[in-house]
């Protein structure tokens, strides 16, 4: 029982730390994010099955876990202010080739991923990017100019 | 986005931004951005609470209590973390010594909710009764100090009481964190 609670504690408090650290999970995961995602993923698993090792325990800690993933799928499909509060929104960055600063410096982008995700589109120069998007998973999906 | 999107003719169903759908919502990110600015003051607030000691092992979690007639002495945690030992010293005065031996009352919440694994040095004889236990120590002269090891295995407030025979009742009151 205690397992359970601390499971849905601990996947609860590991998702709202994630989310409030910063947008740049999945493509965007430099080695630098992966130690954060490792120790904080490490120190939780200690409060969530204690000094029960059982298989059983640690079954039913996993399986609460995917339950509760499940759930949260469910609510965000349901709802999307749900996804809002969970994932965020895209935001733009480039508009129209000019630059979003409001976005740039909330996000703490820096030029650097910019580019990275320009060569990924085959775009050599950023003065070419015509939409620069930040997606929910951290991607930057970038769109060139018409005539570049 | 709904599963009734699905039923719908195939369209975008989010703003866009210039010719592509985006669904970007500034003003709800920018509410977010003060939420993340408000919760990371909240967290290093809620660290230097710990660093304090207000969640336990630290000096605001630390006390000390005194019975009125000097003959015992306690030091413990006024705030437990459930699941994290914890040591509670008894420092016997003079007079808690009486024929070569030190009676000490221990209330049930320090046995049980407070989870209590052992005491050191091992008591001559354990007397159960009055909702407690009575401990019997041999004893010779002061300093004179007894250990017990705590364990607590779930959160709450509890209420204790410890006696030394001849002496006043020590009350004193822990709350366990998760």
């Amino acid at each position: 029982m205690a397992t359970i609670v601390h499971a849905v504690a601990g996947y609860f408090i590991l998702l709202f730390i994630v989310r409030v650290l910063a947008r740049r999970a999945g493509s965007q995961m430099t080695l630098f994010e992966f130690v954060i995602v490792f120790l904080m993923g490490g120190i939780i698993i200690l409060s969530t099955v204690g000094n029960d090792r059982s298989v059983t325990n640690c079954t039913c800690a996993v399986i609460a876990v995917g339950l509760l993933h499940r759930a949260t799928a469910w609510a965000k499909s349901k709802s999307p202010r749900i996804g809002a509060i969970l994932d965020g929104t895209p935001l733009v960055m480039i508009r129209d080739g000019e630059w979003q600063q409001e976005v740039i410096r909330g996000m703490k982008i820096r030029p650097e991923d910019l580019e990275a995700a320009a060569r990924t589109a085959n775009v050599t120069r950023v003065e070419d990017i015509d939409y620069a998007i930040l997606e929910r998973n951290g991607r930057i999906s970038v769109f060139p100019k018409k005539d570049a | 986005m709904s599963e009734e999107a699905f039923l719908s003719p195939v369209e975008d169903t989010v703003p866009k931004t210039g010719d592509v759908a985006v669904g970007e919502d500034l003003e709800f990110q920018r509410a977010w951005w003060r939420f993340e600015r408000g919760i990371w003051i909240f967290f290093l607030l809620l660290l230097i609470a710990d660093l304090l000691g207000l969640f336990g092992r630290g000096w605001l979690a630390k006390a000390k209590a005194v019975d009125q007639s000097q003959t015992l002495s306690l030091d413990y945690e006024r705030i437990e973390r459930a699941n994290t030992p914890s040591i509670m010293t008894l420092h016997f005065g003079r007079a808690a010594i009486q024929n070569g031996k030190v009676k000490v009352f221990v209330s049930e919440e320090i046995i049980k909710p407070l989870g209590a694994q052992r005491i050191s040095p091992q008591p001559e004889s354990s007397t159960i009764g009055d909702g407690g236990i009575t401990y019997t120590f041999a004893a010779t002269q002061p300093p004179a100090t007894a250990e017990i090891a705590l364990l607590p295995s779930f959160p709450g407030a509890h209420h204790f009481r410890i006696q030394v025979a001849g002496g006043q009742p020590i009350d004193g009151d822990v709350v366990v964190v998760p």
